[in-house]
């Protein structure tokens, strides 16, 4: 398996006015300020192999939104380099940006205004794209995720469920080698979540890109992510396969207690927030 | 009665220092908010500057009251920008996202709150450019006796009134009818109407605007309070149009409120 | 080469289409951006012009009478509305400042040339319904108008579009640093106001400024138009026209992207 993005040293900090309160102090804003620096993502160094979907996983502000979008190109690093199919994302190449795909699940990619069936063809002029190859992949997408009915309907008047599989389809749509999902499942309820997990898991099987997946919600990690990334504070604590996070973390206790990975994540990120 | 009235302007008092707190934070914006409306006045003047380069009397005013009217007109509008503007014109956003919720669930009364609720500090800095330029026009004319300035004491507040009630209409129909961006621009056009002396209009035009759309008693009438002797019906009209409208607007206000519970439903 | 020039032709037209489709989505305001809006603006300036005329003993101001002057302010609403961007200007700001721009450049496209082509699109459809207005007006009032001159008057006007687009997108580079810069905007549009030649005819302006004004590129958006269609100016001065916008095309090309480079580098991607 060839490595697909690797990084070194990656870091992203930024950069916060702190104000105390009071008119006073606002006026010395003016002339004056004070800065703090928070590091988002501290000297990371990580390989991905191709064909693998890691699961990302962090509690809020933990920095995986950044790694997320350093690796799409989005944002720009503070220091240390990563290369994502051979191109420094965030010079972001038409050529590697043709390959990538990120969706957004708190975020609309789509035309407000225009029924999703324009935004895609919309979309393949932008990709470059054969409008009557895409169009087959649209249908074919589309009966996967049983939603060819809204197709010409106005985005703005589809549920969250609808529009979300809209999003997918609309990420899919050029065939991405990397595809970056963050929380794709976000505000859905359990049916759709589940469909839309099915759905990621056999469009897998079938075109075998590289994923990366964030979200709160564990059963998304479990039942898809080959291996986990855990993330705290800009670091990351853990590389490897679920099993073995689950297994490791059980050998720690008791032997009489059993836990599953959710419970596991559990406790770990409210370790974390104890310590913080 | 008096322990409302004091606690309406206690909450005032919080809300403007409340503002300008928050004005204070985009510190850059303070700046380029003075340079913008310089930009507007020298649009005014400059037009009519060069359009008396051309001829003696625009209506019946000579270029040296002509400045005088502008003057007034950068006072009232300073006014109108730094205590209500920012409030009407953020308010169709406010009921499109629904954050007009908020506001009615306390117990104030919300068309106040509305109105009020965001002072624009920042164009302090104009107000004092606007009332320099008065100065320097009414320092220009012949003959002006300084004691018609107490006129403005009567009749400013009046236009501050009309500025307020006739952009309320506009922007709180944003309630009726949701998407209304071009309402908005519509109220600017009909604001241009008085930014222009009432005598340039002919006759018909002229009693329109001091009367059915009353843009034109904003400025033309505290100009003519200043520059022409004192004509009765010009100084006493304000003051009965401007309780007048303010109740139109309450009732305006409780209409438009009909159709809000109906819309976000 | 070629090939990646016909990608770029087909998603630029793509984009125009975008454009069109969902500004006639809403049909209201769209007619009221094509029509009503710039038929008040011509009603004010023309009372305006009925006003000065009104007060003034001679029947030509600075060698035009009044019909001219009815006829430039007939034009120039109509004009001023393409010449301005206000629209996608804030629609790019909001992009930059709330990062919804995340989702347009993580695809293989160009910010710019995705809000130009918008505009470009936008102001073509309502551009082709509004014209109608003056030139029935100025047929019916018989206002002085040289009919065959409007193709070419209206094809400097979208020249100048594209400056102001470049305009908008140097803005939005800005956005980048400051967060709130409406203001900024607002002191640019004005300044265009006077500049473009919106407010009065340029030429009525006293000499220095006079000839100072007209060569600048923003003459180009309302006064080199109009006054070409009223007869006020001549061929000579809409070759000049369209020299004077294409270096400044040049110029602010050129800053406005090494801005666009810098801010993007610093940009943190905010939202989600």
């Amino acid at each position: 398996m060839s490595i697909v993005i690797e990084t070194k040293d990656l870091s992203r900090e930024y950069l916060s006015y702190q104000k105390p309160e009071g008119i006073l102090n606002s006026i010395k804003g003016i002339w004056n300020r004070k800065y703090d620096s928070k590091i988002a993502l501290n000297q990371t160094t990580l390989q991905i192999e191709s064909g693998k979907i890691i699961g990302l996983v962090g509690a809020n502000g933990a920095g995986k939104t950044t790694l997320l979008k350093i690796l799409s190109g989005l944002v720009t690093p503070t220091s240390g380099d990563a290369t994502v199919l051979g191109y420094r994302p965030w010079e972001r190449d038409y050529k590697f940006l043709k390959q990538i795909s990120i969706l957004l699940g708190q975020k609309n990619q789509l035309w407000w205004d225009i029924s999703p069936m324009d935004s895609f063809v919309l979309l393949s002029r932008i990709y470059d794209l054969e409008l009557s190859t895409s169009r087959k992949r649209v249908l074919e997408l589309a009966e996967m995720l049983q939603c060819t009915h809204v197709l010409n309907t106005q985005l703005r008047r589809l549920s969250l469920g609808e529009r979300m599989k809209m999003e997918i389809i609309g990420a899919l749509l050029h065939e991405p080698r990397i595809l970056f999902l963050d929380e794709p499942t976000i505000g859905l309820d359990i049916v759709a979540q589940e469909n839309i997990r099915n759905f990621l898991a056999n469009y897998v099987k079938e075109k075998e890109p590289t994923i990366i997946l964030t979200s709160h919600y564990m059963d998304d990690i479990a039942t898809l992510a080959d291996r986990l990334l855990l993330i705290s504070k800009g670091n990351i604590v853990y590389q490897g396969t679920v099993d073995e996070f689950v297994k490791n973390s059980n050998s720690e206790l008791a032997h009489d207690e059993k836990v599953d990975f959710e419970e596991v994540i559990r406790r770990f990120l409210e370790t974390e927030s104890r310590i913080r | 009665m008096i322990s409302i009235l004091k606690k309406y302007i206690l909450l005032y008092f919080s809300m403007f220092k409340a503002s300008f707190i928050a004005d204070l934070e985009y510190r850059a914006n303070f700046f380029t908010r003075i340079l913008t409306d310089v930009f507007w006045y020298v649009a005014q003047v400059v037009t009519f500057e060069i359009l008396y380069q051309h001829t003696d009397h625009i209506g019946d005013w000579n270029l040296k009251q002509m400045r005088v009217f502008l003057g007034l007109l950068f006072i009232i509008d300073a006014f109108y920008m730094i205590i209500i503007h920012e409030n009407l014109e953020n308010l169709p956003e406010k009921v499109r996202k629904g954050d007009l919720d908020l506001l009615l669930a306390k117990p104030v009364n919300s068309q106040f709150m509305i109105t009020l609720q965001k002072a624009n500090t920042a164009i302090i800095g104009n107000l004092v450019l606007g009332t320099s330029w008065l100065i320097f026009s009414l320092h220009g004319l012949d003959d002006f006796s300084y004691i018609r300035l107490l006129w403005l004491l009567l009749l400013a507040p009046c236009s501050l009134i009309v500025i307020y009630s006739m952009r309320f209409v506009f922007s709180a129909s944003a309630v009726i009818f949701t998407r209304s961006e071009n309402l908005q621009f519509l109220w600017w056009q009909v604001y241009r109407l008085g930014m222009r002396p009432d005598s340039m209009y002919n006759p018909i035009m002229k009693w329109i605007l001091l009367t059915v759309v009353p843009v034109g008693v904003i400025v033309s009438i505290p100009a003519r309070a200043l520059l022409n002797p004192p004509n009765y019906f010009y100084l006493i009209w304000p003051v009965i149009l401007s309780p007048i409208l303010i109740y139109l607007t309450h009732r305006f206000w409780k209409f438009a409120l009909t159709f809000y519970s109906s819309a976000s439903s | 080469m070629k090939k990646s020039f016909a990608v770029f032709l087909k998603r630029n037209l793509a984009f125009a289409k975008l454009a069109i489709v969902t500004n006639l989505e809403y049909r209201l305001n769209y007619f009221v951006d094509a029509i009503v809006q710039p038929i008040m603006t011509t009603g004010i300036e023309i009372l305006l012009w009925l006003g000065v005329f009104a007060g003034t003993h001679s029947v030509t101001i600075n060698g035009f009478g009044k019909d001219f002057y009815l006829s430039y302010a007939l034009w120039a609403a109509f004009f001023a509305r393409i010449a301005t961007s206000w629209m996608y200007e804030f629609r790019m700001i909001e992009e930059v400042s709330s990062g919804t721009i995340n989702s347009l450049i993580v695809r293989p496209m160009g910010f710019y040339e995705y809000y130009l082509s918008q505009l470009l699109g936008y102001k073509f459809i309502t551009t082709i319904i509004s014209m109608i207005i003056p030139i029935i007006a100025s047929y019916y009032f018989k206002l002085p108008c040289i009919y065959e001159r409007i193709p070419l008057a209206s094809l400097l006007c979208f020249y100048y579009l594209i400056l102001v687009h470049t305009i908008s997108f140097l803005v939005c580079s800005v956005a980048f640093h400051l967060t709130k810069i409406s203001s900024f905007t607002v002191a640019k549009n004005l300044m265009l106001w006077i500049l473009t030649g919106e407010l009065f005819p340029l030429d009525l302006i006293p000499q220095p400024w006079r000839s100072q004004l007209i060569s600048l590129p923003f003459a180009s958006g309302v006064y080199l138009p109009v006054g070409y269609i009223s007869g006020r100016v001549d061929h000579s001065y809409m070759v000049h026209g369209f020299i004077s916008v294409t270096i400044a095309l040049v110029i602010l090309n050129l800053i406005a992207s090494w801005l666009w480079k810098i801010g993007l580098r610093s940009y943190s991607g905010t939202g989600a």
